[in-house]
């Protein structure tokens, strides 16, 4: 194997996470050995996993390198993070709450993946803390893997199960089957109250206690709203519930600013169908508020720079001077497009990715690999032996 | 993730990995065909859903044109591609199920490349290896499959895209046309379109048989020729339509028994031997 492997990460239900070094370029790797099952053949979590994520290139989803395939043994490598976001919270936060511009940094990453993965039509389905990683430069990437266990002293496997609910969004929890990206939108309401608290917002037992936390905060639906949603997806089941009035999420959440409380309100709307987008919820003001609004709104990916003014045909001479003016000014101030950066971190401040403008069409080294053809090679590339 | 659909490159499909070992063009393609009929019977006998067993069927077209059938049986690479498909299409069947209906579909074609008497499956013995025989050869093809494939096993259905093109062309209410080209679509499965042409171009195929067969007129003369619709090219529409046609084909009883001999590679490489080049002719 093209990799060494060093000490053990952790352990899941059907894999087992190493640290790993490549041999040929010294790059630290992350190595998810799955096991095949002689009676169920390759688990379907890992064809998923290898299926979707060798084409979801993107600063803030965790990069697959590459799969060994041997007759006992699927090796997944992928790229390394130093932890977790639930134990980033634990470690950094006060009492798990973490400082308003690593909020917002994480909150805009978060989105920035999340959206990457919905315009590819890839759900998530699982996004919680656990599963979302963290490497030195306070990058956030979304996995997938139950890596998260990988770094933790000994979280409890048992709850998982659990953990998991807590996350989960309220058409889900009736028995919606037809849910779509806002499910994923819904997670990442409540990671951000969650962030901003310290504690996980809704946090129920079971199925039907998980439904009425959230009632408690968001307000139970109206009668009418019920049956809307019981129009759009018919084979969920609407039960009685208590009438609980709306709470103001600025009590549940104090110490958020109003604009975070905005967002929030949009991400957690009880009817999918009123749910904000990942790619809208990028353009909100929580993300933009200090100065004035991004010019290039949809377009600015992270790190990207605005493109010089045109000057193509030159303007009249005293617009062009007033352009040269414009330009300057932005030039002057190039964080105002950009949420701001955590500044906590290991000994210096942590560039996030909008200073890796690049970190995307970085191409993984290319390590000469037995079945390196997972990406790459054109498809059918290979022929017989 | 409709835009990475991939598809067999020119020299893949000019020389497939069977033809390479010495297998005539008409030998892969009815073995191709017998191999997605089998999928559809063990499909049909699970109860299982028709997008499992159409996903199905497309990767085990793709397959063939990575490997040869010198290498792998077509008998076990159907059964590994039902198996993954039905992971894959999130509706899981039981590795126990598969066995017991492989067995019996792979008695039955023995049998029939036989004799023509009634056949009657014998249930495989308690304490047999039978079974964990199958198993491991399930698991090796679905392992194989992905492998070869290098996980490229997202696969895109036609039926939405046909639905669409129906009412665009108002067809709706022709329910025989409705059905008929359904009906290719699902025929055509079992030849290697699915992994050669984007599905517009299947898809019009399909309306195109089917309304010639009714005899449902359509506009056809340049300029206007209704599969521009679609951005499909005749040249390429006919070439489905081809390889949809040769399915119907008359075959005699030697050829549908060679067929039905050959699902295990060892028959193929013993057909092969015999047939060494030089005596093409003789089957």
């Amino acid at each position: 194997m093209n990799y060494i492997q060093l000490e053990k990460l952790g352990e899941g239900t059907y894999a087992t996470v190493f640290k790993g070094r490549s041999r040929t370029t010294n790059e630290i790797v992350a190595l998810k050995e799955i096991h095949l099952d002689a009676e169920e053949g390759t688990p379907s979590t890992a064809i998923r996993e290898i299926s979707l994520m060798k084409e979801l290139k993107h600063v803030n989803i965790v990069r697959l390198h590459d799969v060994i395939h041997t007759e006992t043994k699927l090796v997944l490598i992928f790229e390394y993070c130093e932890q977790d976001l639930k134990k980033y919270m634990d470690q950094r936060g006060d009492r798990g709450a973490l400082d308003p511009p690593t909020v917002k940094s994480f909150m805009y990453q978060l989105l920035k993946g999340t959206a990457f993965c919905h315009e590819n039509q890839v759900l998530h389905r699982d996004l919680k803390p656990q599963n979302l990683l963290i490497n030195r430069k306070g990058e956030l990437k979304l996995g997938d893997f139950g890596l998260a266990r990988a770094f933790g002293v000994p979280v409890n496997t048992f709850s998982n199960e659990v953990v998991t609910l807590w996350y989960r969004a309220p058409d889900v929890l009736l028995g919606s089957r037809t849910y779509s990206t806002s499910i994923d939108v819904w997670s990442c309401g409540c990671i951000f109250a969650e962030m901003i608290s310290g504690v996980p917002l809704f946090r129920g037992r079971d199925n039907h206690d998980q439904l009425l936390h959230i009632m408690r905060i968001v307000g139970t639906p109206t009668e009418a709203q019920f049956q809307k949603m019981f129009k759009e997806t018919p084979e969920i089941t609407i039960k009685s519930y208590p009438r609980y009035p709306k709470m103001p999420l600025q009590q549940v959440l104090p110490k958020a600013s109003p604009q975070a409380i905005d967002l929030l309100e949009r991400l957690l709307k009880f009817d999918p169908a009123e749910r904000i987008t990942a790619t809208e919820a990028l353009l909100h003001p929580y993300f933009h508020q200090t100065v004035n609004p991004p010019p290039y709104g949809l377009n600015s990916s992270p790190g990207s720079m605005p493109p010089p003014p045109s000057n193509f045909p030159p303007p009249p001479r005293q617009q062009q001077q007033q352009q040269q003016h414009a330009a300057h000014q932005q030039s002057a101030h190039p964080t105002q497009y950009a949420p701001q950066v955590p500044q906590q971190s290991y000994g210096h401040p942590p560039p996030t990715h909008q200073a890796h403008p690049q970190m995307h069409h970085q191409q993984p080294p290319n390590v000469n690999m037995p079945f390196s053809n997972v990406y790459g090679a054109p498809p059918y590339g290979h022929g017989p032996r | 993730m409709s835009a990475l659909y991939p598809l067999a490159s020119l020299s893949q499909i000019e020389n497939t990995p069977s033809k390479q070992h010495g297998m005539p063009e008409d030998l892969e393609e009815d073995l191709r065909a017998y191999g997605c009929k089998l999928i559809v019977q063990a499909g049909r006998l699970l109860h299982q859903k028709q997008v499992a067993v159409a996903a199905a069927q497309i990767l085990f077209q793709r397959f063939w044109f990575v490997t040869s059938m010198k290498q792998f049986g077509v008998g076990d690479i159907a059964m590994g591609a039902l198996y993954l498909a039905s992971k894959l299409e999130e509706c899981p069947i039981r590795m126990r199920d598969l066995i017991n209906v492989y067995d019996a579909l792979l008695q039955r074609s023995i049998h029939y490349s036989k004799a023509d008497t009634e056949f009657k499956y014998h249930a495989m013995s308690y304490f047999g290896s039978t079974f964990y025989d199958i198993k491991d050869a399930v698991v090796v093809a679905e392992m194989q499959i992905l492998k070869r494939l290098g996980f490229h096993v997202q696969v895109v259905l036609p039926y939405g895209t046909l639905v669409n093109y129906l009412r665009v062309l108002g067809l709706t209410n022709h329910e025989d046309a409705c059905s008929k080209a359904w009906g290719y679509l699902n025929d055509a499965l079992q030849t290697p379109v699915y992994a050669l042409y984007q599905i517009p171009t299947i898809v019009s195929a399909a309306i195109l048989l089917a309304t010639r067969n009714l005899q449902i007129p359509l506009p056809s003369t340049p300029p206007n020729c209704w599969w521009e619709l679609f951005d499909a090219a005749w040249e390429d529409i006919w070439s489905v339509c081809g390889y949809i046609m040769r399915l119907y084909r008359e075959r005699d009883v030697s050829e549908r028994r060679r067929v039905m001999g050959m699902l295990t590679k060892k028959e193929v490489r013993r057909w092969l031997e015999e047939h060494a080049a030089g005596n093409p002719t003789s089957h």
